[in-house]
């Protein structure tokens, strides 16, 4: 009995251990390594100019209504509770890094694939009907990179005009006013009108609920959290949060109306006319690619993503990679070999990275994984989140225009899977329901990592570490030969280099 | 000496991606006495439960288990017994692209003692406790549903098995047990379950097993037939998302039902065949398993 009790010890000793495990990446609040007081002379991408949306001139900080705000102010920052300064803690001093960990998140929970019918059919979501099952969105790797695109580029705009009229109206910080409020975030010294939190956070809103609108009431929610925690921490007065939300709510708009008609809608192609893309694949090349999975899906993840309009390169053709190798042929043969070889004899080390990187079914997609990796970037640079807009922006419209030219040549090229064109062929991963070549991992990755190189030039050597890992994993799961691997990532990087030509120009640097 | 001292036995539990084996009887090893085993077990389903929705999946088709188990049951006093086991796990699926596994699972080690038996004219009531400990013998990924050998977690936990047997052979048995998990790790840093979490470490949810077995020993003790029924159930997990993957903190249940026989040879009385059945009744994110398994056990005087 004596030993039971000892085991009962340590039982309790090892529940003891367990702690609670992070569920968002946790960082310190810092003060901004810059202000980038000109940063309302960069270019936006969509807006015209800085001041094509108009906010209302702020009262001035002697005026009745600005001294009651004030006041408010005073007291909600002195008067927050240990619960509201979490909260003040969780947004931290750059809430766009948040906001894209909301992103992510979304991503995430909607990135599942229909289930089939009882009869072997397949529904597709609805975005008319976004709670009929399957749901709306499927977030697949070209929704998810779509997704960050308009979320990033909207910010960006949304605070190049923010920081137009923060310095046009140059309205002093309310910590700045009265020295006496107590502020439980960094004061960075930025003037206060409009509220750059406030403009995140309504910039999030309008476009994360408009692609993820099941969610409306969980982003609400997170938006209306994170504009209380502004006054918590002290940081804004009321007319600086309704001017931001004002400004980002416009901003948000134009770009949804781009959205609205980039093609997207029709990416999700019916099957007469994915069938004719197969059709015309076998025609042109002599090999097709085929969903194997049981009952089989008729048409593949967004045929047509490829004719979305794209941000930076002029058209797909620009950056199309040459055909494959033909199924067969000596220099298939290599690579199919290659792959026999590493699924006969993969290593703990490959399987690691293989599984890293899998960013498949249920996850952020590789678009996640790197905007996770820019977040990181942007804490270690401790960037003010105009700054940090910039970098998403930049990274996510390379991303996208990635995804865009990437699935152009898979539904060109419509080429076989290995575990279609090499008899008896097994993965460790789940096949992706679209054409092999290029490889969207390598063909995502190469473009982001050129984008943060390009922007953090000593991080150069990591951003491109993990892009050549990133293309290598998917070999290592069977999932892509080594050719869909090499040609993707010089895709990406001539694809990123359109997209650094604009950034090398937009009054920045 | 009768032989039912010379019985050692271990049942196995199946659930959707990974198995976990207890020693659940009431059988002791007298002091100085070592039983050794091996058992096969030949586990396949072609329906789980995805959440609550009972539903086959053509990429899947027959997901097959198969598991040996060598284990040994040592008696350290005739009132405390030393078991241990490790099984080598293949799985693999008849459908579908992906390959199965294969490897060391879990080890395990149980401390098993009496805690009382009352004899008298017609039988005896006896309890025993057994505290196990295991946990991943090799780098299997439990983060491979359904193909994972296990779960890929340290397991400590704390059994009660509660007894009456008759002199005559009839005998009926209640378990319980409680197993506490550590976290298992994975090879991605971000997963989502009903939110995201950034860490390779996977908080397991506890659970409890629990069965009932009647059965009864003929021929001069050399024959048993048993009838059980058991089940699993974790303390908190998350179902499976329609048409997502398992994952290893699923929310998993089961009930199920079966039977064994053991035969001891008259011309080699320290030697035993077994054999055993079961099938899952219910579950959630579980397969619904048959399984069959055989075995042997040898008996072996070590020190008096």
């Amino acid at each position: 009995m004596k030993n039971i009790f000892i085991l009962i010890a340590a039982m309790a000793f090892f529940s003891s251990c367990e702690k609670d495990l992070p569920t968002y990446i946790s960082f310190e609040a810092y003060e901004f390594a810059s202000l980038d007081e000109n940063g309302g002379t960069w270019d936006p991408i969509l807006l015209d100019s800085a001041t094509q949306i108009g906010i209302p001139t702020p009262e001035d900080v002697t005026s009745p209504s600005y001294l009651a705000e004030l006041a408010d102010l005073k007291a909600a920052a002195s008067g927050a509770s240990a619960d509201e300064l979490e909260i003040v803690e969780y947004w931290s001093s750059n809430s766009l890094i948040r906001w894209n960990e909301i992103a992510r998140e979304l991503a995430a929970k909607y990135n599942l694939a229909p289930a089939p019918n009882p009869d072997g059919t397949y529904s597709a979501p609805d975005p008319a009907n976004p709670s009929n099952y399957p749901n709306f969105p499927f977030a697949h790797p070209p929704y998810a990179c779509r997704m960050f695109a308009y979320w990033g580029t909207a910010q960006f705009d949304a605070l190049i005009a923010a920081w137009e009229y923060k310095y046009q109206y140059n309205r002093p910080a309310a910590y700045e006013v009265d020295g006496s409020i107590e502020t439980h975030l960094p004061e960075n010294g930025l003037p206060g009108y409009p509220s750059e939190g406030a403009v995140i956070a309504a910039v999030s809103k309008s476009i994360l609920t408009a692609m993820f609108p099941l969610e409306k009431d969980f982003i609400a929610e997170k938006a209306a959290e994170h504009f209380n925690s502004l006054h918590w921490a002290g940081m804004n007065v009321e007319s600086e949060i309704a001017a931001g939300d004002s400004l980002g709510r416009a901003v948000a708009a134009v770009f949804l109306n781009r959205a609205k008609n980039d093609g997207m809608k029709n990416a999700q192609a019916p099957r007469p006319v994915s069938d004719s893309l197969k059709a015309a694949a076998q025609a042109q090349w002599g090999w097709q690619w085929d969903n194997l999975e049981d009952p089989p899906r008729p048409v593949g993840i967004t045929p047509l993503f490829g004719r979305v309009k794209p941000w930076c390169i002029p058209n797909v053709e620009a950056v199309r990679p040459v055909p494959p190798p033909a199924p067969g042929s000596a220099e298939f043969q290599k690579d199919a070999e290659e792959l026999q070889e590493i699924a006969d004899n993969l290593t703990p080390e490959q399987r690691k990275i293989a599984n890293f990187w899998a960013d498949g079914l249920g996850t952020y997609t590789p678009p996640g994984h790197w905007n996770r990796f820019a977040g990181d970037l942007m804490i270690k640079y401790r960037e003010n989140p105009l700054r940090s807009a910039r970098t998403f922006a930049y990274l996510n419209m390379a991303v996208m225009d990635a995804g865009i030219s990437c699935w152009d040549a898979k539904y060109y090229y419509h080429y076989p899977r290995p575990s279609q064109a090499i008899p008896g062929f097994k993965t460790i991963l789940g096949i992706p329901n679209f054409p092999s070549y290029t490889s969207g991992h390598s063909t995502f990755s190469a473009a982001a990592a050129a984008v943060l190189s390009h922007i953090y030039p000593a991080d150069q050597a990591q951003s491109e570490a993990w892009a050549d890992e990133a293309a290598e994993s998917r070999i290592y799961a069977g999932i892509h030969y080594r050719f869909d691997a090499e040609v993707g990532n010089v895709q990406g990087k001539a694809v990123a280099s359109y997209t650094i030509e604009v950034a090398e120009k937009d009054g920045a640097q | 000496m009768k032989k039912i001292i010379y019985i050692c036995f271990l049942a196995a539990c199946l659930s959707l991606q990974a198995s976990a084996q207890t020693p659940s009887d009431a059988i002791m090893m007298g002091k100085g006495q070592i039983c050794f085993g091996l058992f096969y077990t030949h586990d396949t389903w072609d329906e789980y439960w995805e959440g609550t929705l009972k539903r086959n999946n053509g990429n899947i088709g027959t997901l097959t288990r198969q598991t040996v188990m060598p284990m040994f049951s040592l008696g350290l006093l005739d009132r405390l017994n030393l078991l241990a086991a490790l099984p080598w796990v293949r799985t693999e699926a008849s459908a579908g692209q992906v390959k199965g596994a294969q490897g060391f699972q879990d080890w395990g080690v149980w401390l098993k003692g009496e805690a009382f038996k009352l004899d008298n004219e017609t039988g005896d009531l006896s309890l025993h406790a057994i505290a196990g400990f295991g946990g991943p013998a090799s780098n299997y990924l439990p983060d491979f549903a359904p193909f994972s050998l296990g779960l890929g977690c340290l397991d400590a936990s704390l059994r009660g098995v509660l007894q009456y047997k008759l002199d005559k052979g009839p005998y009926a048995r209640v378990t319980g047990a409680y197993h506490l998990r550590g976290n298992c790790i994975i090879e991605r840093d971000y997963y989502y379950t009903t939110q995201g979490y950034y860490t390779e470490e996977v908080d397991m949810p506890n659970a409890l097993t629990y069965g009932a077995t009647i059965g009864t020993w003929l021929f001069d003790d050399s024959f048993k037939i048993e009838a059980t029924y058991d089940g699993l159930k974790t303390l908190g997990g998350h179902d499976i998302r329609r048409q997502d993957a398992g994952f290893p903190s699923n929310r998993m249940i089961f009930t199920r039902v079966g039977g064994g026989l053991q035969y001891y040879f008259p011309f080699a009385p320290n030697l035993s065949v077994t054999a055993s059945g079961g099938y899952v009744l219910s579950g959630r994110n579980v397969g619904q398993s048959l399984m069959l398994t055989g075995g042997v056990t040898y008996v072996l005087g070590l020190w008096q």
